[in-house]
């Protein structure tokens, strides 16, 4: 073969080689560990999630954070000011964590219904909402 | 009054930036006014405007201007002195300012520096983007906007996260990083324009990349530092949108890095280089774009506004879609008539092109996943994980640090004896094997991750040496100081992937409850919780407890706080941190359950600090390679 064309050949083989394998990767990567997000409401009516990691968020419900005064567990109602959900966690909660503030809980819904977070996040900034609550939100206002 | 001025300078500056971007227009249509004499004094102006317009602006803050509504928002009388200067990049409208005040600069460098200049629309092209990014700033993201009739006596605070050394050094460096890879962008671009897409080219280009790369380098790291210490996770690094929108264009420039050395050099690769060149200056408008929208959830998202998006997408359009056009129409088709083996340094930096833009789109990918996603399916969102990050680095990363010792003993075209890899595979397994055994002594534990961290360490450090040590050998002093930086760099990465292993290895967490006096033993160590107590600052009131931990070797105290900040009403907590060269002790002030007992997160971190020392090394081998590139070329 013609030395110039080996060279091109191998490129396009190596470049190939390389997309298919970054493919694979992507396609894997997404597909167990993309978290869908619900709203309070959309995990009320809906019952085959149970068990799968997802993300709920809303606003903290006012008066509703338990706290355990032995322990690290805590629970509290997350809102989209249509639906409640509770949630409980056992662990440090992020210093933004407030009533009345936007939060995002990842974990899975147990099957008494209530929410088993792994991780709490809540922003750096008082006025911050998630956008995935703001916009839950406003699909309620609408 | 001094206010309305500073906007003038800024008006005036979008005027004249403008007029200086028309001058290689003027030029295509009579060929006999060639105007890029211009070009140097309108930059020079544009620098001293958007200088003066900044200082205006910090000058507000120092003196609490409330009646400027961005000083109002960002900072406080309270405030000490000097956050009240870096407030000034606290937010969206002046760290804008900062951008262009950072580009002028890097403009007004390039001038300075490069000789022949009565040929050159490099600067023109600079002017351009400098003139889209006021226009921006001007007419969205006003920072001299006043706040009038009434003048708020006191203003809002800094958020308190930012009141922090690092952040007063943080976002000017990374952002002269961003700013920095407009000079290879407008450079291939007055290039492709004047068909002279050449070896010179690549040799005048390569300095400018290295350049912007360090500094792009060291403002990921502060950026990483920062993080660590100021969240309170202690983590490093979270594939947050923001992270990732600066750790792409960090991939594609240190692709173009080793591109250009083969446009250089063999006179190869030079319309991928200048293909990279745009690809890595879109990357960074890209970054701009996504922080500044605000259409993804980051913790740096500070702009939640339609209209400045759309803007910023307009730009963003503008010269990605522009540069490719004029790519598309002038592109060089000369192909040097030398070809290259499987076994050639061309061959192998071509592989280090291959992954590192395929890791950069397939990051950027999982960045805007979330987006896609939601058009597709209807505002469905959705989130994509950590772990989708992490499973697509490692074989990307291992592949870049083989590759990157193979390829260092190849030559250019054939190599014809590979003998030294057998015998630096040799030693880089007595030495592997070494290392494995001091660690597994020390920690009586191996993971997968800190055999592959070591496993990386090794050769990527004795291939550097030795490869550095062959070098040493040649007569030539030049090559020797040009290797200098690239081998630092190229360390750099193995102390950066020991330092990623280890902490993923051998790192301790735990949230605990303590009340007051009460010991808890982690990892051999005895944190005990000494006390606790109130206390009161201007701009903050904080509970401030202290630790003693005590282990075999030594004893030392830490303190850590949960602040509260009234003016802008957030609580924030202040790691209590020992820093060692081997383990950081980390512990993090929860809440108060009951009177005097507490929860806590306590953390052992294992080699954290390489991970910073290693970006440090990579930072200082590409400024010193950057300023040996800077003097070959001129000499």
């Amino acid at each position: 073969m013609h030395p110039l064309r080996k060279q091109r050949l191998i490129t396009f083989l190596v470049i190939f080689f390389a997309i298919s394998i970054a493919i694979l990767l992507v396609v894997r990567g997404l597909s167990s560990n993309l978290n869908l997000f619900y709203t309070p409401t959309e995990l009320k009516n809906s019952s085959e999630i149970k068990g799968i990691n997802i993300r709920a968020g809303g606003m903290v419900l006012k008066d509703s954070v338990v706290k355990s005064k032995t322990s690290l567990e805590v629970q509290f109602q997350i809102t989209d000011y249509e639906n409640n959900l509770l949630v409980k966690y056992s662990g440090v909660l992020p210093d933004l964590f407030s009533e009345d503030a936007g939060v995002v809980v990842q974990g899975n819904l147990a099957k008494d219904g209530s929410f088993q977070a792994t991780e709490v996040l809540a922003k750096h900034d008082e006025n911050y909402m998630p956008p995935e609550v703001a916009n839950a939100l406003k699909k309620d206002d609408s | 009054m001094i206010v309305e001025v500073g906007f003038l300078f800024l008006i005036s500056a979008m005027v004249i930036s403008f007029m200086g971007s028309l001058v290689p227009l003027v030029w295509s249509f009579n060929k006999e006014t060639n105007l890029t004499s211009l070009i140097s004094p309108i930059i020079v102006l544009v620098f001293l405007f958007t200088l003066s317009s900044l200082s205006i602006l910090i000058y507000s803050f120092s003196i609490d201007d409330f009646s400027v509504k961005y000083v109002a928002q960002n900072s406080n009388i309270n405030l000490p002195i000097y956050y009240k200067l870096s407030a000034t990049w606290g937010a969206h409208e002046g760290s804008l300012l900062l951008w262009i005040f950072l580009l002028c600069s890097w403009s007004l460098f390039y001038i300075l520096k490069e000789k022949d200049l009565s040929k050159d629309i490099t600067g023109s092209i600079l002017l351009q983007i400098i003139f889209f990014f006021i226009a921006f700033t001007v007419f969205t993201s006003n920072p001299f906007e006043r706040l009038l009739p009434v003048v708020p006596q006191n203003g809002v605070d800094l958020n308190p996260l930012l009141q922090d050394f690092a952040f007063t050094i943080h976002p000017p460096i990374l952002y002269l990083g961003y700013a920095g890879l407009a000079i290879p962008f407008a450079m291939s671009v007055s290039s492709l324009l004047q068909n002279s897409v050449n070896q010179d080219w690549a040799r005048r280009t390569r300095p400018w990349v290295l350049m912007a790369t360090g500094f792009l380098t060291l403002g990921i790291t502060i950026g990483s530092w920062w993080a660590y210490y100021e969240l309170g996770w202690g983590g490093w690094w979270f594939w947050d949108p923001v992270e990732n929108a600066a750790f792409v264009p960090w991939l594609m420039a240190v692709a173009l890095i080793h591109s250009l050395i083969v446009s250089e050099k063999r006179g190869h690769f030079k319309n991928w280089s200048v293909l990279l060149s745009i690809l890595a200056f879109s990357m960074s408008l890209l970054g701009t774009f996504l922080v500044r929208s605000g259409i993804l959830t980051s913790v740096h998202a500070f702009a939640l506004d339609p209209e400045r998006g759309v803007f910023l997408l307009g730009i963003f359009t503008y010269f990605v879609i522009g540069s490719l056009i004029i790519f598309s129409f002038k592109n060089t088709n000369k192909i040097p008539e030398t070809g290259y083996t499987t076994t050639s340094k061309e061959f192998g930096f071509l592989l280090n092109n291959i992954f590192l833009v395929i890791l950069g789109i397939a990051i950027m990918f999982g960045t805007l996943f979330p987006l896609i996603y939601e058009a597709i399916f209807d505002g469905k969102q959705i989130s994509v994980g950590r772990p989708y990050y992490d499973t697509l680095i490692i074989p990307f990363a291992i592949g870049l640090a083989f590759l990157q010792v193979v390829a260092l003993f190849f030559s250019w075209g054939k190599t014809e004896n590979l003998s030294i890899l057998k015998a630096l595979a040799i030693y880089s397994f007595l030495f592997f094997i070494v290392l494995v055994s001091i660690s597994y002594l020390v920690f009586e534990e191996l993971y997968f991750s800190s055999i592959l961290s070591l496993v990386l360490f090794t050769i990527i450090l004795l291939g550097n040496l030795l490869s550095f040590k062959q070098k040493e050998r040649s007569k030539y002093l030049a090559q020797i100081y040009t290797k200098t930086g690239s081998t630092l760099a190229h360390i750099g990465t193995a102390f950066f992937v020991l330092g990623v292993g280890f902490v993923s290895s051998y790192s301790f967490e735990r949230e605990i409850i303590l009340s007051k006096g009460q010991v808890y033993e982690l990892a051999g160590n005895n944190f005990k919780f000494e006390r606790i107590i109130k206390e009161s600052q201007p701009n903050y009131s904080a509970d401030k407890a202290t630790f003693i931990v005590e282990n075999e070797n030594n004893s030392f105290t830490l303190n850590t706080e949960k602040r509260f900040y009234p003016s802008s009403n957030q609580v924030m907590s202040e790691a209590g941190i020992r820093p060692t060269l081997i383990k950081d002790y980390y512990v993090t002030l929860g809440e108060e359950l009951d009177t005097d007992i507490w929860s806590f997160r306590i953390q052992i971190k294992t080699l954290v600090r390489w991970i910073w020392f290693g970006a440090l090394l990579v930072t200082i081998g590409t400024f010193i390679s950057s300023r040996r590139n800077f003097r070959n070329r001129d000499e």
